[in-house]
């Protein structure tokens, strides 16, 4: 949608023209210069055909609402279309409902403007699905002309301004009130711990439950660790806490478990579900983005570091910003169609569906709020119009997916040798920039100007006032034309071309990179540029809003001197003193032939030959300086996203890109107030001030999802049930007032997660046992009520992590590039297969697995693991065959038994009895019972060690957490 | 709720008073939540078997599904849809596509087909050369002309085919099928996918994926050459190891769950463990095509041979012999493919014919054509037509005009053409069309959505009711979309 025309654009006002201007070819006079008369035409036409040849026209008189229009509702509307039936969610019955609109999105009327009106295309259409009323009599032509006149009037009614009022948008949901610490509930018994406990304890009274006896220590810890890093505690560790008689050992316990580096991997785990975090594009090519992993080592590191939650969250919407580049990993973490066509819809479509992305992964993972069903129509459950999916959709308008250096994480060294290249590169550049002047000074005597080259060209201009400059190119250096930059100097010498508007013959289509509105930006480079969709030939032409006096042209190809294709080697520049007038004022008709550009040797051949060979030796020099520069640049960049100014933003009838309705600036949600940001707001402010926003101490929704997730990954389910929604489609909470007082104790204690965590682990509910009581389990068999600690089969990353630790194969090394679990064939497309056989570069934590998308691993796949192509705020815990099939007969967990069996003989001996003690002591964090130690040994007696740890691998104390 | 934990079913196994009162209590909050649109309907699922048989909505007309998917996009006018205008205008410009842009650029003229169209059975359809076999089976058949597409591009087109969304990870049909359905085969899986002997579709693992749905309804791949992964006993253990090991881990389960009583998600993990055993059984029993007769072998094609194309088309007759004995063991859903990921070049390896298409279709109907058939042929002659729906579709079609510049057809969603056989459906008979070219369809026009829509009517299940409550949605396979063409029913 960016760049094409639309909002206020000419065609908004053409139409209304076109109602009272009887002969269409009096329009011309009041169009833009930019509008051809044919392009104008075009877009009567257009306007004709879409709502049918024989609208009835308007009534030529003034039309009252009272005595005409609601009448005219009431007999053809309302049976459908009144506060009983509200088809559409449409009400005609009133002015509230008329304001108000139905759930489309769509305005039902534009003041003024009838024949963009929804009412008039619904009465008028000639589609049987869209027609209204859908039965009975059709308005008459007079109706119809009584509505249009009405419309075009204004479409005054009485009581607009109550009824508007009336309409504010507000809500009474639960999680969109303001945050209010609740009392803790008091008067419990020996049971209460801490706060949390308060309230557990209360909502188990009123549900006639009890609560359980506290585990013990062997199991806490266990499930401490599971919970916390992923991975089950070693025996000493278990031990050590089981033998701490200190009446803070548990605290104790939680802090060192806090603050071990195997909790901030565990929960970044966690937070890349959410955000559906891969390693690779996916869609049909699926190709490889290996710089991802910064994004999650930062994510990793932040944890670790207990990062303010507020920051967290700012650093991942607009780190580029915040001095944490790895940060907008966030934004472009999801799927990539690589595939691009000519076709321009589907162009749109795509770049629709990629903004779609981060808009929903915004609104899901930061507010539990599926944003993604207010694209087409006004959200049906909760308080979100379709326009403020639009507003928001302009707040990552300007994110590109794609590679961008780190600058925090470069390391200084580099960065120093780096800045020493850069001051050698700019010394180079000037004195090579002296030689050229000396030549240009020896050219102007034989009246010839230098060739152009890539980097610089210079036009000086007789003084000439001028609305308009176009630069015409009639050949290049290869390729369609490509123009940087076009600066455009007034007699003060200040750039005015910024100001302007800029127009071209055609721009190439499909690139973010090359769009004309880079000719006139500011910036420069290839990566801001305008390139022609022409081989060869282009024009472009920059409007100004009033007269000026012009005194020099700068232009360029690339002005950082990478590239030098595309240059226009043959062009001429002219000015207009009036619209139309066009007057030659430069061009490359006096200047040297081009040959090969700035790094061409055409100005030596000006230069006397001793200064001749200077010149090439620095020509060499600053080669080889540039080189080193973009490879030291090369070497920090990640696939952390890039930003550029976008067009403005159209709300989509629909969500279809072929019908854009009116500009939507970047804003929040209507119900939730505004930012007052303009169409036209700078990239960087966008995402920086809806970052503030979102981080608010106030903000209803953004520590409440937080604290939710976190009770959701520590019991198994959150208080709210739907972590992703708390809208009215999601489930209530179960302790309402304990999830807003974890709201605010994460506010008031510097949204520190940690603290919030560590209030949560030090409660009874937590240290409970998981043993079933009949009674409790028929009442709440999910133990959402926390009668008991709920039992579950751990994720398929903590089983493999579980697997490596317990056969002392796990190499704890962390961050940096990913490991595969897939080997991998390059072709056009990518092709995966699931990895067979597994070394010790595989045995890593499963969080540095290098995701592919769309691909089923050997093994862990099949335990619910996600490929990160959706957000998944909650994984299923399903139960299958393939499961049991993949962790009893694959070549990892065989391989995995084999060295478990070995770890055994080196640290129990080759006493069976032995053997089983220290397993269970590895697998359950506790010793087997007499008949288990029994079972075990005979087993490893006649099956050998092989086999049992095989067996304990399998086993349902292994895979899930008590 | 979880859905293999929800108080719900757990309830509705419990004879107390008290769930009884409970279940009430829920079974009216889903009503309140759906009073919104239209009641969902949600499977009840038994955690101990997620694939045990449920009920549909109501009476179905089939009840297995075979779907034969054609990757790359097999082009409607040179094989089903036949269109005499195009014959005679050949080599002129498509009227009103001046200037129109496909997906890889411009077009050039209007291209009659290089196979020549023949009336075939009684119906008299008209099916072209490329595709004799299937041909002398047009009265089986129940041809949809009318299909559209929502996007020209391989990877989403096959996502929205295989899923109902052109976007990757959503459930696939298959696993909303076999989430609604479960299956009556309790030895070998409820789905499974058949890949193409050269590899997986362009859509990858989206086209049997699960999605946000439970992994438990994700299809199992496997075809005749490739078994399904990690079903053999490790070499290293012998059997009488390999089931000393099983009952050893049964025994310690089991001792296990003594302390947790009624815990349902412990239990169903055992028993899950009894159905992989058992499965080890089953699923080298249904592949193993060997000791089919020769004249099935024959039938089928899988005794070609002598050259690359015949050596494939013998791998992919033999996926064919495996589709069907799947059906026959009553597995519910099963997805075959023919032709793979773009390997070798575009249009080598599947049906994407956009330079040199004669060349490139020569072989992909030698490959596909004659064991399709006899997959059709031998379902019928066994009577399991009866019960099963059969489903030849492709992610969307082909241009009449060539290229500009090229001899094959670029993308086309416009229009295109899928076809119906077996239980439910009408026999020897077209719905919908295409333009005079075969370009746009023009009546009956119907949807990727529309075919969902009717997959799931066939089988018993209201595609508007049958949902999925995923973050924030009672998700379908329909999405919002989809009516169920009425006029293909028998």
């Amino acid at each position: 949608m960016a760049g094409v025309g639309c909002g206020d654009s000419p065609v908004a006002w053409l139409r209304i023209a076109l109602i009272t201007m009887p002969n269409p070819f009096r329009l011309t006079r009041l169009l833009p210069a930019s509008v051809s008369l044919r392009s104008a035409l075009g877009l009567m036409l257009g306007v004709a055909s879409a709502y049918g040849a024989e609208i009835a026209p308007p009534a030529l008189r003034a039309v009252d609402f009272d005595q005409e229009i609601r009448p005219l509702l009431e007999n053809h509307c309302t049976d459908c279309h009144d506060g009983e039936k509200q088809k559409g969610q449409l009400r005609l019955d009133g002015v509230a409902g008329i304001l108000k609109g139905g759930d489309s999105g769509e305005p039902l009327l534009i003041r003024g403007k009838s024949l963009e009106s929804n009412i008039i295309r619904h009465v008028t259409s000639k589609n049987p699905k869209e027609v209204m009323p859908p039965k009975g009599d059709p308005l008459t032509l007079e109706e119809i002309g009584l509505l249009r006149a009405w419309i075009d009037a204004g479409a005054k009614m009485p009581g607009e301004a109550e009824a508007a009022q009336s309409l504010k948008l507000k809500t009474d949901h639960w999680s969109f009130q303001p945050l209010k610490r609740p009392a803790v509930p008091q008067g419990g018994d020996g049971f209460v711990r801490n706060a949390v406990d308060g309230f557990v304890l209360a909502k188990l009274k009123e549900k006639n439950l009890e609560p359980s006896p506290a585990a013990d220590r062997s199991t806490l810890i266990r499930r401490l660790y599971l919970v916390m890093h992923g991975m089950p505690p070693a025996p000493q560790e278990v031990e050590a806490f089981v033998q701490d008689a200190r009446p803070d050992a548990y605290p104790r316990l939680v802090d060192a478990v806090l603050a071990s580096p195997r909790y901030g991997e565990r929960w970044a785990r966690h937070w890349m579900d959410v955000v559906r975090y891969a390693d690779t594009n996916g869609f049909e090519t699926n190709r490889e983005r290996k710089t991802a992993y910064p994004y999650r080592d930062w994510l990793i590191a932040s944890l670790n570091a207990d990062k303010p939650y507020d920051q967290f969250l700012r650093e991942q919407l607009a780190g580029d910003q915040l001095g944490a580049d790895a940060a907008t990993g966030f934004l472009v973490a999801g799927a990539y169609d690589l595939v691009r066509s000519p076709d321009v819809n589907l162009s749109l479509m795509q770049r629709q569906d990629e903004l779609a992305d981060m808009v929903n992964t915004t609104g899901t993972a930061f507010m539990g709020l599926t944003m993604g069903c207010a694209r087409c129509h006004n959200h049906k459950f909760d308080p979100i119009l379709q326009k403020d999916y639009y507003a928001m959709q302009a707040v990552f308008e300007g994110v590109n997916y794609g590679e961008r250096p780190l600058r925090e994480n470069a390391d200084p060294a580099a960065a120093q040798e780096l800045g020493s290249w850069q001051t050698k590169q700019a010394a180079l550049q000037a004195t090579l920039e002296g030689f050229r002047q000396k030549a240009a000074g020896m050219a102007e005597a034989g009246k010839r100007r230098p060739p152009v080259n890539a980097r610089k060209n210079e036009e000086i201009l007789m003084p000439v006032d001028a609305v308009a400059v176009r630069f015409t190119i009639h050949a290049t250096s290869g390729g369609e034309p490509c123009l940087d930059e076009l600066e455009i100097h007034d007699a003060s010498g200040k750039n005015v071309a910024p100001g302007g508007k800029p127009t071209a013959s055609g721009t190439l289509p499909g690139y973010d990179i090359h769009r004309l509105e880079h000719l006139n930006d500011g910036k420069t480079g290839n990566d801001h540029s305008w390139i022609s969709n022409t081989p060869g030939q282009g024009w472009v032409q920059i409007d100004f809003p009033a007269p000026m006096r012009l005194s020099r042209i700068i232009w360029s190809r690339d002005r950082e001197g990478k590239l030098k294709d595309r240059l226009p080697v043959d062009y001429v520049i002219e000015a207009a003193a009036e619209p139309g007038k066009w007057m030659r004022v430069a061009g490359s008709d006096d200047r040297l032939p081009f040959d090969g550009g700035e790094a061409g040797n055409a100005f030596l051949t000006q230069l006397p030959a001793v200064e001749a060979g200077l010149a090439r030796q620095v020509q060499a020099d600053l080669a080889a300086t540039t080189t080193r520069i973009s490879q030291l640049k090369e070497a920090s960049k990640a696939w952390v996203g890039t930003f550029g100014q976008p067009g403005r933003t159209s709300r989509l009838y629909r969500g279809e890109v072929t019908q854009p309705r009116e500009v939507v600036a970047p804003d929040v949600l209507t119900v939730m107030g505004t930012l007052g940001m303009s169409p036209d707001e700078p990239e960087s402010q966008r995402r920086l001030k809806f970052a503030h926003w979102i981080t608010s101490p106030q903000h209803p929704l953004t520590a409440r999802v937080m604290v939710n997730r976190l009770w959701h990954y520590i019991f198994g389910q959150g208080i709210v049930s739907t972590p992703g929604d708390f809208g009215k489609n999601g489930s209530p909470p179960s302790h309402p007032e304990l999830l807003d007082w974890l709201a605010d104790e994460l506010v008031t204690s510097g949204w520190s997660l940690k603290a919030v965590q560590r209030q949560i682990l030090l409660s009874a509910a937590f240290q409970q046992s998981a043993a079933p009581r009949a009674g409790a389990l028929t009442a709440d068999a999910g133990a959402q009520f926390l009668w008991r600690f709920p039992p579950r089969r751990m994720e398929a990353e903590a089983i493999r992590d579980a697997m490596l630790t317990v056969s002392g194969s796990l190499d704890l090394k962390m961050g940096g590039p990913g490991f595969y679990l897939m080997d991998v064939v390059e072709e056009n497309v990518m092709h995966y297969f699931a990895k067979e056989k597994f070394t010790p570069a595989e045995f890593r934590r499963m969080v540095y697995q290098f995701r592919i998308r769309q691909t089923t691993d050997s093994v862990f796949s099949s335990l619910d693991c996600p490929d990160g192509g959706q957000v998944m705020p909650k994984r299923s815990r399903s139960n299958t065959p393939l499961q049991a099939l993949n962790l009893f007969n694959s070549t990892f967990v065989v391989q995995q038994a084999d060295l478990f069996a070995e770890r055994l003989r080196q640290e129990a001996g080759e006493e069976p009895e032995a053997q089983s003690d220290r397993a269970f002591k590895l697998c359950y964090s506790r010793l087997p019972d007499a008949w288990e130690r029994q079972q075990s040994a005979a087993f490893i007696r006649s099956e050998g060690l092989t086999s049992f740890c095989r067996a304990l691998y399998n086993s349902s104390e292994f895979l899930f957490v008590f | 709720m979880h859905p293999f934990l929800s108080r719900r079913h757990f309830l509705s196994q419990t004879a107390t008073g008290l769930g009884a009162i409970a279940l009430t209590q829920l079974l009216a909050k889903d009503r309140a939540r759906a009073d919104a649109g239209k009641t969902p309907i949600r499977p009840e699922l038994n955690p101990a078997n997620p694939n045990a048989a449920r009920p549909p909505h109501f009476e179905p007309r089939a009840k297995q599904v075979l779907m034969i998917f054609c990757s790359g996009a097999v082009s409607q006018v040179d094989t089903f849809d036949f269109k005499p205008e195009l014959i005679k205008h050949h080599g002129k410009p498509m009227p009103g596509a001046e200037g129109l842009i496909t997906f890889q650029g411009g077009q050039g003229a209007l291209t009659k087909s290089p196979w020549e169209f023949k009336p075939r059975g009684q119906s008299g359809k008209m099916v072209s050369d490329l595709v004799p076999h299937l041909g002398a089976l047009a009265d089986e058949m129940c041809f949809i002309h009318s299909l559209t597409g929502k996007t020209n591009t391989h990877g989403p087109g096959e996502n929205f085919m295989g899923t109902g969304n052109t976007l990757d990870a959503f459930p696939s049909i298959g696993s909303w099928l076999t989430y609604a359905l479960g299956t009556a085969n309790e030895t070998l899986p409820a789905y499974v996918a058949i890949p193409d002997p050269r590899g997986a579709p362009q859509s990858a693992g989206n086209f049997w994926g699960s999605g946000y749905l439970p992994a438990a309804f994700q299809g199992t791949d496997f075809n005749a050459s490739k078994p399904v992964r990690n079903l053999a006993r490790p070499a290293d253990f012998t059997p009488q190891k390999d089931r000393a090991t099983r009952e050893f881990l049964a025994k310690l389960n089991r001792h296990h769950l003594e302390q947790f009583p009624g815990d349902s998600e412990l239990a169903a993990r055992i028993s899950s463990y009894e159905l992989a055993a058992r499965m080890q059984l089953s699923v080298p029993e249904v592949s193993d095509i060997a000791n089919e007769p020769a004249h099935i072998l024959k039938l089928y094609g899988a005794d070609a041979a002598g050259n690359p194309v015949q050596d494939l088309k013998a791998a992919y007759a033999r996926n064919c012999i495996l589709a069907r004995r799947l059906i026959e063991k009553g597995v519910r859903f099963v997805q075959l493919f023919n032709g793979a990921y773009q390997t070798g070049g575009e249009g080598t390896s599947n049906w994407d014919g956009h330079k040199v298409l004669k060349e490139q279709y020569v072989k992909h109907g030698e490959v596909m054509d004659q064991p399709t058939a006899a997959l059709l042929t031998d379902l019928k002659q066994r009577g399991l037509l009866k019960d099963t729906l059969v489903v030849w579709c492709t992610e969307f079609g082909r241009m009449p005009t060539f290229q500009q510049g090229a001899s094959g057809r670029d993308h086309n969603p416009a229009g295109f053409t899928a076809w119906l056989a077996g239980a439910g459906v009408k026999k020897g008979f077209s719905y919908g069309s295409t333009d005079e070219f075969g370009y746009k369809a023009v009546e009956n026009v119907a949807t990727v959505y529309d075919l969902h829509a009717t997959i799931l009517d066939l089988l018993g299940l209201n595609h508007e009711r049958l949902t999925f409550y995923h973050n924030g949605l009672e998700r379908r396979l329909t999405d919002v979309h989809g009516q169920v063409m009425r006029g293909v029913l028998a």
